[in-house]
């Protein structure tokens, strides 16, 4: 399977606050098929596209955002059942007990390890 | 010596034998026996006085024995005063200083008593009790040390047996946890050890006897202000430790420690964050110049360019703590990488103390690093007669602090300028807006690259990705 067809027409939303990694998973998801909603880099911004977006298959949200928890975010993908995995910069970070089975990948993520876990 | 005239007074009932009381007059190496008359003329001087006082028989019979008390005893004054009392009570009993023949002193006890018949005189016996002295001194100064210790150091001092229950607490204990004496006896501390951890201080002292040594972390509550405070206990016997053993052991406040300990957890756990945060950055750097890279060479070049920039951002970040750093220093420190300073007239850089905070410095700083690498490449900085200028100032009519950079470069000294928008233009024109909130303006005319960039002062906060 190529790179193009792994996400193939996937719709992934990309949380990430920094603007540089925000770009580099866009693009590589974009590489991967998929099409990206976002970036955004704010719990506001990531909700109104959230709200503005009618089909989501699947989102990307880094938990530390810069002065907030991406947590308000991870709520309302789930009432819309909407699948999603958790980025963050610490091993040993504790999550609320709500997200504590949610996928969770060290930064730097391995692009192979988020698409294959967004794909599956 | 006239030993017949000591036993006389000194003869107790039912003890007829003079003979005998004569023996023990002499043997009696360890006392100094001596009579006098009742005026203190020496009459009789056995050997053990001899042995304390180096006074010979000759030295001494018939002159007066009140020669052994020195002068800051009250000398003769004080040997007429003994003399007094042994005459109204039967006995005049003390322990003084006394002297010897050579001036020296010694610690004596000493007993006298007048004769059976008074106006014969007195018996004095004397015992040589200088060591016994000077070790009591010393045992005495000791446990004053050990009290001047105990209560003037900031630890809580106990003292205890082998189970854990108390015989004595420091003043310091008293006056930290409000326990007075009493209250602090046998297993009553306990009340001033915080709730969940009782049963581990408890627990410590029952194995405290089989490793000769107590240890335990736990809280004390100050009475003061009735906060809980981190304190660690170490205790040792005195000796092999039997139910009865004495044990001496401090409390020491290690609140402070333990806040410090957890802060650094703290620490170290921000610093690995950021650690993988700057990896990522670096991940996406090497992916974007991958991204516009023609070749490896030019991949290579580019790329290495981009991460020195990261770093000596990073440094001055570091060198700052990771909290803000000043605009001035970020722009000198990118114009100082390329080569260039604010000399010549060439280069100005004017405006206000700005600070940034960690998340904007470092995109400000690859934007600078793009803008300048151009200018060299490019622009005002190749050719003698090309112009520098960063300005910024602060807006002071909101909230929204502006810094304003600017880049004129002379005309017709652009020799090929970028006719596509590369990286610097997207960390300006999008990574800015982006991350920061900014308003920016980038213009890449003829006459040089103006680029304008507005950022509002409650996105450049604090960052923790």
């Amino acid at each position: 399977m190529d790179n193009a067809a792994m996400l193939g027409g996937r719709r992934l939303l990309v949380v990430e606050d920094d603007y540089l990694v925000a770009m580099d998973l866009a693009d590589e998801l974009t590489d991967h098929g998929a099409e990206v909603v976002g970036p955004a880099g704010s719990v506001k911004e990531a909700l109104a596209l959230v709200a503005a977006t009618p089909a989501i298959d699947a989102a990307v949200l880094d938990i530390n955002l810069r002065d907030e928890k991406v947590y308000p975010v991870a709520e309302v993908l789930r009432t819309r059942g909407i699948p999603f995995v958790f980025t963050t910069g610490y091993d040993a970070w504790l999550v609320p007990e709500a997200y504590a089975g949610v996928r969770r990948l060290a930064k730097p993520v391995d692009i192979r390890a988020l698409v294959q876990s967004i794909a599956g | 010596m006239e030993a017949n005239k000591a036993p006389q007074g000194e003869a107790k009932a039912g003890v007829p034998d003079s003979e005998l009381l004569r023996l023990i007059f002499e043997s009696a190496t360890d006392f100094g026996i001596f009579t006098m008359d009742p005026n203190g003329i020496t009459t009789s001087w056995n050997t053990g006085a001899t042995r304390l006082f180096g006074f010979e028989d000759s030295d001494i019979i018939g002159q007066s024995a009140d020669v052994i008390f020195p002068p800051e005893e009250g000398g003769a004054e004080a040997a007429a005063e003994e003399r007094r009392l042994a005459l109204a009570h039967g006995r005049a009993e003390d322990e003084r200083w006394q002297m010897r023949k050579d001036g020296t002193r010694l610690w004596a006890s000493g007993l006298l008593m007048p004769l059976a018949n008074a106006s014969s005189g007195f018996v004095k016996i004397v015992r040589d009790r200088t060591r016994q002295h000077a070790a009591e001194q010393q045992l005495h100064e000791t446990e004053e040390l050990f009290r001047v210790l105990a209560t003037n150091i900031p630890q809580l001092v106990f003292r205890g047996k082998t189970d854990g229950s108390r015989t004595w607490g420091s003043p310091q204990w008293s006056v930290f946890t409000g326990l007075v004496f009493e209250d602090s006896l046998d297993f009553r501390w306990l009340d001033a050890v915080h709730p969940d951890d009782r049963d581990r201080t408890r627990q410590a002292w029952a194995e405290a006897a089989a490793s000769r040594q107590y240890y335990c972390e736990h809280r004390f509550r100050r009475a003061a202000d009735g906060e809980y405070r981190w304190h660690q206990t170490r205790a040792v016997p005195l000796g092999e430790p039997t139910p009865e053993t004495e044990w001496v052991g401090t409390s020491t406040d290690i609140h402070t420690l333990r806040s410090l300990q957890d802060r650094q957890k703290v620490i170290l756990a921000e610093l690995q964050h950021r650690t993988r945060n700057l990896l990522a950055v670096v991940q996406s750097i090497a992916r974007q110049t991958v991204r516009s890279s023609a070749s490896l060479g030019e991949f290579k070049e580019e790329y290495e360019r981009r991460l020195r920039a990261l770093g000596r951002v990073q440094g001055l970040l570091a060198r700052n703590d990771h909290h803000s750093i000043e605009l001035r220093e970020l722009v000198d420190m990118e114009l100082h990488a390329h080569g260039v300073g604010d000399t010549n007239g060439k280069i100005s850089v004017q405006g206000p103390p700005v600070l940034l905070s960690a998340s904007a410095a470092q995109v400000l700083a690859l934007a600078f690093h793009e803008l300048a690498t151009n200018a060299v490449k490019y622009g005002a900085l190749r050719r003698p007669v090309g112009k520098l200028s960063v300005t910024w100032q602060t807006d002071d009519a909101g909230d929204d602090q502006i810094a304003c950079i600017e880049k004129r470069e002379a005309a017709n000294e652009i020799r090929e300028g970028p006719k596509r928008k590369g990286y610097g233009s997207e960390l300006i024109e999008r990574a800015l807006p982006y991350q920061l909130g900014a308003r920016t303006r980038l213009e890449l005319g003829r006459h040089g690259v103006h680029c304008e960039i507005v950022i509002p002062t409650k996105r450049n906060g604090r960052s923790n990705g």
